[in-house]
């Protein structure tokens, strides 16, 4: 079951819309980071159940984020939110290591479907 | 009911297409000047009326217009038009095709989603001809018909970074009627036109097709001869002074005899910028007028 | 001289305008790479609201680098409301002419370079601008209709801002980006300039936005 949460993004309007699309259900651990490198800090302090990311961050971007976090931890279960949803990024993201890339802005309908395919798949560290 | 009678009384050609660019609708006015009636083009491909538009710009602006909802824009200045159509009015007999401006834009179905393109044309023929009216008289001189001051130095400009990018030769002559103000004053500013549109008339019949020839100032002409070195261009003054020595003008009964001065200039990487090529062909100019008129120097 | 809290967006305000930017730039950015087949990069939009007065200033600064620039412009009318300036440094007019090219297409012998060069820029403006401020609408939920653009001058960045477009004394928001088509040496600056008569839609548009997530 996921539990801690991770919500990398530079804009608080774009983090609040990922909080409130998470299922009103259930209760997680919610934890927030503004930028790429903030967010791979964060990551190593709490290891996470499930990474939010966003790929155009200052500091460190979102395509660096990943390939850091997924060096860190290979089973980082990490979900890219992008507006760029051109192919050439999907792939990009892909071979990075994402567990899947949604597109922005995020529907609850969205998170939820992917909240199960995470659980469903037993795709969960340790 | 009263929005297809719009649709079919208005006088602009409107059509409407589906996704895969079949036609939906073809209004009156699209029937009339196509000579296609509605119930035959309904239903298929643009295309295979009209196969002009099936090129890469047009695929490109429906596509946008799908997918963005902007408008696309067809101007008769590039695309002169769409639907290639005959000139309605008189107006447009020197075109051999009615002169359009085009508008494509979204429309919606009841969910907001784009499922259709229109294409409105408008004919502006009218408009067209006026402004090439406008255009040549913009470049012509008014007393002799060859073309003016300002034409030439455009063109002198782009012969001149023609000449930058590729090397390819250009020369000008520069020609003044001699002792023109003596016309004037003995026989009237009347003999003095008369003379100055023969001596133009006989220079530009010298000329080739790829030559222009404008009229600098009062009795001033300047030939613009692109490819022309500068042996080929003081070949060329030579004859047309030889020309207009031999040439008579008659006014009011009496015969004059004119003679020009000539004064060559060849552009070559030396010359730094299109005036100073023209201050040469001046100096050149004024060389000839003060060893005695009547002759060619060349820069 | 303050101005008075209608005309200014909040700081939560300017911040959804600014996801909202990237979200449309972003959608646009990938349909584009569809359209017109070459992968446009447009960078994140930078939101700020700025008196008009100071935009001929602001925006000559913005691309001072440059010597002689080409400004296409054109206006959209809808609920959203305000003029588009695309700027292209010069030269870009030929690269998009190479890129874009119907070579096999046949203008006419009274059509020069100069003015192929000048459509190819309108075309590209009118698909670029289009498909930028199509998806800002639709996400706000309005509708908009286009003027034909326009190049209003091909001339040194410094005397070349049109300002006279709007009221004096009155707020734009300007919403500016830096666009790259990837394969070709062409970049440029993109500008919206939105009208003080659709702010206070703006801005209830945006807490509508907002709303769909209380």
């Amino acid at each position: 079951m996921i539990n801690t949460i991770l919500i990398v993004d530079d804009s608080t309007i774009s983090r609040k819309i990922v909080k409130k699309c998470l299922p009103k259900d259930r209760e997680f651990n919610l934890f927030e980071a503004g930028d790429g490198l903030a967010g791979l800090e964060k990551f190593k302090e709490i290891k996470p159940d499930l990474v939010f990311l966003d790929l155009t961050m200052p500091v460190m971007d979102g395509v660096q984020a990943l390939k850091e976090i997924i060096k860190v931890d290979k089973d980082a279960v990490v979900v890219v939110q992008t507006a760029d949803v051109q192919r050439k990024t999907i792939s990009n993201v892909m071979d990075a290591g994402a567990f899947t890339l949604l597109r922005k802005p995020l529907s609850p309908e969205a998170v939820a479907e992917v909240l199960r395919l995470i659980e469903g798949t037993g795709h969960k560290k340790g | 009911m009263i929005f297809e009678q719009v649709f079919n009384m208005i006088n602009v050609g409107l059509v409407i297409l589906d996704e895969d660019l079949f036609v939906c609708h073809w209004n009156r006015w699209m029937e009339l000047h196509s000579g296609i009636q509605a119930e035959n083009i309904i239903g298929s491909p643009i295309f295979k009326f009209f196969p002009n538009l099936d090129n890469p710009k047009f695929l490109r602006n429906c596509k946008s217009v799908f997918k963005f909802g902007n408008f696309s824009f067809f101007s008769q200045k590039l695309h002169h038009y769409l639907f290639p159509f005959k000139p309605d009015s008189t107006f447009g007999s020197e075109f051999n095709h009615m002169q359009q401006s085009c508008t494509m834009g979204p429309l919606r179905d009841e969910s907001n989603v784009i499922s259709n393109i229109y294409l409105a044309v408008q004919d502006v023929t009218e408009i067209a001809a006026y402004e090439r009216k406008l255009v040549e008289k913009n470049m012509q001189d008014g007393l002799t018909g060859v073309y003016n001051r300002r034409f030439l130095d455009t063109k002198i400009q782009e012969e001149f970074s023609r000449h930058k990018s590729y090397h390819r030769p250009f020369s000008l002559i520069m020609c003044d009627i001699d002792l023109f103000k003596n016309v004037n004053d003995t026989y009237g500013h009347q003999c003095g036109d008369v003379v100055i549109k023969q001596i133009a008339t006989k220079i530009e019949s010298m000329l080739r097709k790829t030559d222009f020839l404008a009229r600098y100032g009062g009795e001033e002409f300047c030939c613009l001869l692109p490819e022309a070195n500068l042996e080929a261009a003081c070949n060329l003054a030579e004859r047309l002074r030889q020309a207009i020595e031999e040439e008579e003008v008659n006014f009011d009964g009496q015969t004059l005899k004119i003679t020009v001065s000539f004064g060559v200039a060849y552009m070559h990487d030396g010359v730094e910028n299109a005036e100073t090529l023209l201050q040469m062909a001046d100096e050149a100019l004024y060389v000839a007028k003060k060893s005695g008129r009547n002759r060619v120097a060349a820069a | 001289m303050s101005v008075a809290a209608e005309q200014t967006l909040s700081a939560d305000e300017q911040d959804i305008l600014q996801e909202l930017m990237n979200i449309a730039f972003g959608r646009a950015s990938a349909d584009l790479a569809e359209v017109i087949d070459t992968y446009v990069v447009l960078n994140v939009p930078e939101v700020r609201t700025l008196k008009v007065d100071d935009l001929p200033e602001f925006i000559s600064t913005e691309i001072s680098e440059h010597d002689i620039i080409s400004i296409v412009e054109q206006s959209y009318l809808g609920k959203f409301k305000g003029v588009a300036l695309l700027i292209f440094p010069s030269g870009a007019g030929r690269e998009l002419l190479n890129l874009f090219g119907d070579s096999n297409e046949d203008y006419g012998e009274d059509v020069s370079m100069a003015s192929l060069e000048k459509e190819s820029l309108m075309e590209v403006a009118n698909i670029l601008i289009g498909a930028c401020v199509g998806k800002v609408v639709e996400l706000l939920d309005d509708e908009v209709s286009f003027s034909p653009p326009r190049i209003i001058i091909e001339d040194h960045p410094r005397n070349a801002i049109p300002c006279e477009i709007f009221e004096p004394d009155s707020l734009a928001t300007v919403m500016r980006t830096v666009f790259q088509f990837s394969e070709r040496n062409i970049s440029g600056y993109f500008f919206l300039i939105n009208s003080n008569e659709s702010f206070q839609w703006l801005k209830k548009a945006l807490n509508l936005f907002m709303e769909q997530y209380e």
